[in-house]
């Protein structure tokens, strides 16, 4: 048989276009979503390179030259201690960012691992699963929050005094690791339900795709069919939702520290400058005024690109 | 007829369980197939056709064992396949293909043509991973698109040759018997004929068994060894492909054959067409006796009571009506 009917418009080799590659020139065009893009690579290259790069340690007192305004020295000023705050809110980069990516990550382990199960195998996981989701979700974050900090904090912050005295391991006196260990901990515990209902809605919709049914009548196994259609399907949404998750796991160690039950001085975290700053706010506008907007236009950025994500990956959604 | 038949379909049956109202609070049983019978042999096209909803898919898919049999029997080398689980049916899948009736939603979007085509062969050991690219350029070109198509997505592909590419990833196991599920309804007319074609062209070249699933009277005509014609969820009439076309003995093929236009203006003139009264019942709640009772132009106080027997009236030709059985004895 020859039958090779070609048309020859087509004859020409033109590159074939992934769906990666068609959403990346969709969100290109979104100039919402680059400039978002383009704040959160800044804040990423500020999370990774920035503490070396600036002039001051964040936490270095040069207590003849407190409460600065804005100068050349200082580009947001100095605090009341004399601290440089460009290089104290470029260290809360660092925080934010470290904690943001790992709760999103446990949270995302988590909630895929759980999600998935429930969509796949049905009753009874998924009953139990989603009766899981129901009811972590349906505990105030705060609350479970400040309860894990207040009855967790002290009994870790005395073994690990404990540890210090018997091994004089100077691991053990940096209490920054309880505060981290509980921030992620506890923000991680909240943060999978979505994730966990996402993924299960995902899994459910795309198992009764045409193309799994026909994936079951090639004859290809369970696992075949899950990590070579299940998933890359299922992908779109989630990283959608994963980068508006960043922005908003940002916000929440931000109003965490802002509170005292999280990242605790002298560790610089925005929320806590925050914090700082509004006590002398109408003396020295610029120490709450530089972390908030630092703040500010870090969760607008994980917004946009998170939007232009969305649009890109989910085209049928848009016009 | 004699011949060891491929595959043999036994008493097949299948129900749907659904539930109905706003909150899903009675159920109900969709009966789809009941008591469905037949032998498929080496080599043919056997055709099904029928209304929409009549059974004809779930026929396809319930031999697939893509749906779990509610009964019967579906027998392949000595093997019922109703009675294995996904594990045990593997081996026989690559046997079984099926080509579904629309390409585009059958193919995984995140996967090239030649992935698509490629993932069956690796899967079942076909070819080594050295051979995979000769293997899935031989498969392309047998279904006619040329070997670059390999790098494409199915997003970038044209009805036609999204088929072309589904076909040919069900020829990549290698296959005995394929169930073409409306496999040209999607598409053109002009890119139906290609693809009836290409279907014909590889039966030939492969030695393939169609269990050919439409409800194009013509393209049947065209194409089949034997028809089967369905009225919801039973076999009505089963025979080789000129004794049903020329002389067709159930009600209800009678009825369904009038409907088909002529070509020729002067017959068409002339045809007389048998409109049946009324719409085909529900499947939830099928008529008892002959289910085709309710439309039929003959019916008997019999009909209504009684399921006809599965009969051949003629060597080959069978048939499930009472007004033949009884006029046979």
């Amino acid at each position: 048989m020859t039958l090779v009917q070609t048309n020859p418009a087509m004859a020409d080799e033109e590159p074939p276009v992934s769906l990666w590659r068609d959403a990346w020139h969709r969100l290109k065009r979104n100039k919402l979503a680059i400039f978002g893009l383009g704040i959160v690579l800044l804040l990423a290259f500020a999370a990774i390179f920035g503490p070396y790069l600036t002039p001051y340690d964040f936490l270095s007192q040069d207590l003849a030259a407190r409460n600065q305004a804005p100068s050349f020295a200082h580009l947001f000023g100095t605090d009341d201690l004399g601290r440089d705050v460009f290089s104290r809110v470029v260290y809360g980069t660092r925080t934010a960012f470290l904690v943001a990516i790992v709760v999103t990550v446990i949270a995302l382990a988590i909630g895929t691992t759980l999600g998935a199960i429930a969509g796949f195998f049905g009753d009874p996981y998924d009953r139990l699963i989603m009766w899981l989701t129901d009811m972590t979700m349906s505990v105030p974050n705060l609350l479970l929050v400040v309860v894990i900090n207040a009855s967790l904090k002290t009994p870790i912050a005395r073994w690990m005094e404990a540890q210090y005295m018997a091994t004089l391991n100077p691991f053990y006196r940096e209490t920054i690791w309880i505060d981290f260990l509980l921030v992620f901990g506890s923000m991680a515990l909240i943060s999978w339900p979505p994730y966990a209902r996402l993924v299960r809605a995902q899994v459910l919709s795309i198992r009764s795709r045409p193309y799994i049914t026909a994936a079951m009548a090639l004859g290809l196994s369970n696992r075949i069919i899950m990590t070579r259609y299940v998933v890359p399907n299922a992908l779109g949404p989630l990283i959608v939702s994963v980068s508006a998750g960043l922005g908003t796991a940002m916000v929440l160690e931000s109003a965490f520290s802002f509170l005292g039950v999280g990242v605790n001085p002298p560790t610089p975290s925005w929320g806590n400058m925050i914090a700082d700053g509004l006590r002398v706010w109408q003396h020295y506008p610029h120490l709450l005024a530089a972390p908030a907007a630092v703040l500010g236009l870090a969760s607008v950025a994980f917004s946009f690109l998170g939007d232009g994500l969305n649009d890109a990956l989910n085209p049928r959604g848009t016009k | 007829m004699s011949a060891e038949p491929l595959l043999r379909v036994e008493n097949l049956v299948k129900h749907f369980h659904v539930r109905l109202g706003a909150f899903g609070e009675k159920a109900a049983t969709v009966y789809a197939l009941d008591d469905v019978s037949l032998d498929i042999q080496e080599g043919e096209t056997l055709s099904l056709v029928g209304e929409s909803g009549c059974g004809k898919s779930t026929t396809g898919f319930t031999i697939l064992n893509l749906h779990r049999a509610s009964g019967g029997k579906v027998i392949y080398k000595g093997q019922d396949l109703t009675r294995l689980d996904e594990k045990h049916m593997r081996p026989f899948r690559r046997d079984l293909q099926i080509v579904f009736q629309d390409p585009y939603s059958t193919l995984n979007p995140r996967m090239t043509v030649g992935e698509a085509v490629g993932e069956p062969i690796l899967f079942h050991k076909l070819a080594t991973k050295t051979e995979l690219k000769d293997r899935i350029a031989t498969l392309l070109s047998d279904v006619g698109l040329p070997a670059r198509f390999a790098s494409r997505y199915p997003h970038e592909l044209s009805g036609g040759q999204r088929q072309r590419v589904v076909i040919a990833r069900a020829l990549a196991c290698q296959p005995k018997f394929i169930v073409c599920d409306e496999a040209i309804s999607a598409l053109d007319v002009s890119i139906q004929a290609q693809i009836i074609n290409l279907l014909l062209d590889l039966q030939e070249k492969y030695r393939l068994t169609y269990l050919f699933i439409a409800h194009d009277l013509a393209v049947v005509r065209h194409i089949s060894t034997r028809v089967g014609v369905m009225y919801l969820g039973r076999l009505a009439e089963l025979a080789p492909r000129d004794a049903l076309f020329q002389t067709p003995l159930h009600p209800y093929t009678k009825a369904l054959l009038s409907a088909v236009p002529e070509t020729d203006p002067e017959r068409e003139r002339n045809r007389k067409r048998q409109i049946l009264q009324g719409d085909v019942p529900s499947p939830l709640n099928p008529p008892s006796g002959c289910r085709f009772h309710t439309r039929c132009p003959i019916a008997m106080e019999v009909c209504s009571k009684v399921v006809p027997e599965w009969k051949a009236a003629r060597p080959g030709h069978l048939v499930a009506c009472h007004a033949i059985n009884s006029d046979l004895s």
